[in-house]
């Protein structure tokens, strides 16, 4: 390296690839860099490992870092939020819990909150199935058209938000919200988007959340849904995304798997 | 590319702290909650130092156990040490929450730091240290405000453009800066591992 590195951001030796990893693995990007940055590993894995890779060379720094121990009520905060069956008797069932929805202030647009050793919120609710026989097992065909495929979406911190169920007969899509949404801002609409592979984010068009409902969505969209591909939700504009691709913070996504 | 650097081997308690995560990917509490005693002080650690203030500090430390709770099963140890993992979760959470503000108070940086605990360094934390070693040396080896600059972007949550406002220098150069630096210390770490 020459001289006292003032070159003014020129950096023939890294590919802007590269350039972009590093910033994002040291926390340096703005707001709206970051959050595309972040959208990005999700469907890049390339991008993904170079930005792994700066994350793991910055890490030893952690070490100089005095540890802190936090208070008690932070595991019991955990545990509330963790914990299978609460015990809260006292409550009752139909009353709106304080939820994740609030708190994390999911519909506010703040914003998807990813992280690169975990960039896609991938939970799999997986069905419950009644043991089979072992030559079931072995004679079972995983492909049975037509198939019936579901996704959870979660938000960034892995919370199921919502599940979305694909009914290829019916040629809908159910939306079942986990956790009571609050309201969208105003002016804002969810949309669902598709992710196949590594090509760019297909609409299926805005969605209701505010309860369960089954969306039509016609078949050419739908064309090639097939497991594996990720679901995800942005906050759009009212109408959906004029540029026909996410404009707003993604707040829910999740794979979808035949079920 | 750069070639890959050399990671210290994992010590026994970082092959604990992959068991205790695969354990707790299986729906095991008490598996999770020793994760949580063994690695939670310095993720609350990590955290204040980019969210000085004790309360969203707190309020994003219980965020990340409950990510890790939910993607214990993502983890995949091949990829990245387990303190590393979390580590990561606890400083995206807390630059997504820095940047979620519209702008950032003026903060007290030190003065939020209470004092070390006194709870043992889970062994898992050596593996860090002894990288830590070789990082501080390729550090010391940069100029003393390239050193900084990387030190306030990493522990601070700093953008660049903030960081080159408070040094007074132009955002480009605060970048080459930045970027260069940690090129260096990558290579320096990268030796470093290669004649160890």
């Amino acid at each position: 390296m020459s001289g006292p590195d003032d070159m003014q951001g020129d950096m023939p030796e890294m590919t802007p690839d590269e350039i972009l990893a590093l910033d994002l693995a040291l926390g340096a990007l703005p707001r709206e860099e970051r959050r595309a940055a972040q959208l990005r590993l999700r469907s890049d894995p390339a991008f993904r490992a170079l930005v792994e890779g700066f994350e793991a060379d910055l890490s030893p720094l952690d070490a100089t870092t005095d540890p802190v121990l936090p208070p008690r009520s932070v595991w019991e905060g955990i545990l509330a939020e963790t914990a299978p069956q609460p015990v809260r008797t006292a409550a009752p069932v139909s009353a709106p819990k304080p939820s994740l929805w609030n708190s994390l202030a999911l519909w506010r647009g703040l914003g998807f909150a990813g992280t690169a050793a975990a960039a896609i919120a991938l939970v799999t609710a997986a069905p419950q199935r009644q043991p089979l026989a072992p030559a079931e097992v072995a004679t079972a065909t995983p492909e049975a058209p037509p198939q019936m495929l579901a996704a959870s979406l979660a938000g960034a911190d892995g919370t199921p938000l919502l599940s979305a169920t694909w009914d290829p007969l019916r040629g809908t899509v159910v939306i079942t919200p986990a956790a009571k949404p609050e309201a969208e801002a105003a002016g804002t609409t969810p949309e669902l988007w598709v992710i196949e592979g590594d090509k760019p984010p297909r609409s299926l068009g805005t969605i209701d959340i505010s309860g369960p409902n089954a969306h039509a969505i016609s078949s050419q969209r739908i064309a090639g849904l097939q497991p594996g591909s990720t679901l995800a939700i942005s906050i759009e504009p009212m109408g959906g995304s004029p540029t026909g691709l996410p404009t707003g913070p993604v707040v829910a996504t999740g794979k979808l798997s035949a079920i | 590319m750069h070639g890959p650097v050399v990671r210290a081997p994992a010590s026994p308690g970082a092959a604990e702290l992959v068991q205790l995560l695969g354990r707790a990917a299986d729906g095991d509490a008490a598996a999770f909650r020793d994760f949580y005693d063994r690695t939670s002080a310095k993720l609350f650690g990590i955290i204040l130092r980019i969210l000085p203030d004790r309360g969203e500090a707190e309020d994003v430390l219980q965020e990340v156990y409950v990510t890790i709770w939910r993607k214990a099963a993502e983890f995949d140890s091949t990829r990245a040490s387990p303190v590393t993992w979390a580590a990561t979760i606890a400083r995206n959470r807390s630059i997504d929450r820095l940047r979620a503000r519209a702008s950032r108070p003026a903060a007290p940086l030190e003065t939020a730091h209470d004092v070390a605990d006194a709870a043992p360094m889970a062994d898992a934390l050596i593996d860090t240290m002894r990288g830590a070693a070789s990082v501080h040396a390729a550090l010391a080896a940069l100029e003393p405000r390239q050193a900084a600059a990387i030190r306030s972007c990493y522990f601070e949550g700093l953008t660049y453009e903030a960081l080159a406002e408070r040094e007074g220098v132009p955002v480009g150069t605060l970048k080459s800066w930045v970027r260069r630096g940690i090129l260096r210390m990558r290579a320096a770490m990268a030796e470093a591992g290669a004649t160890a």
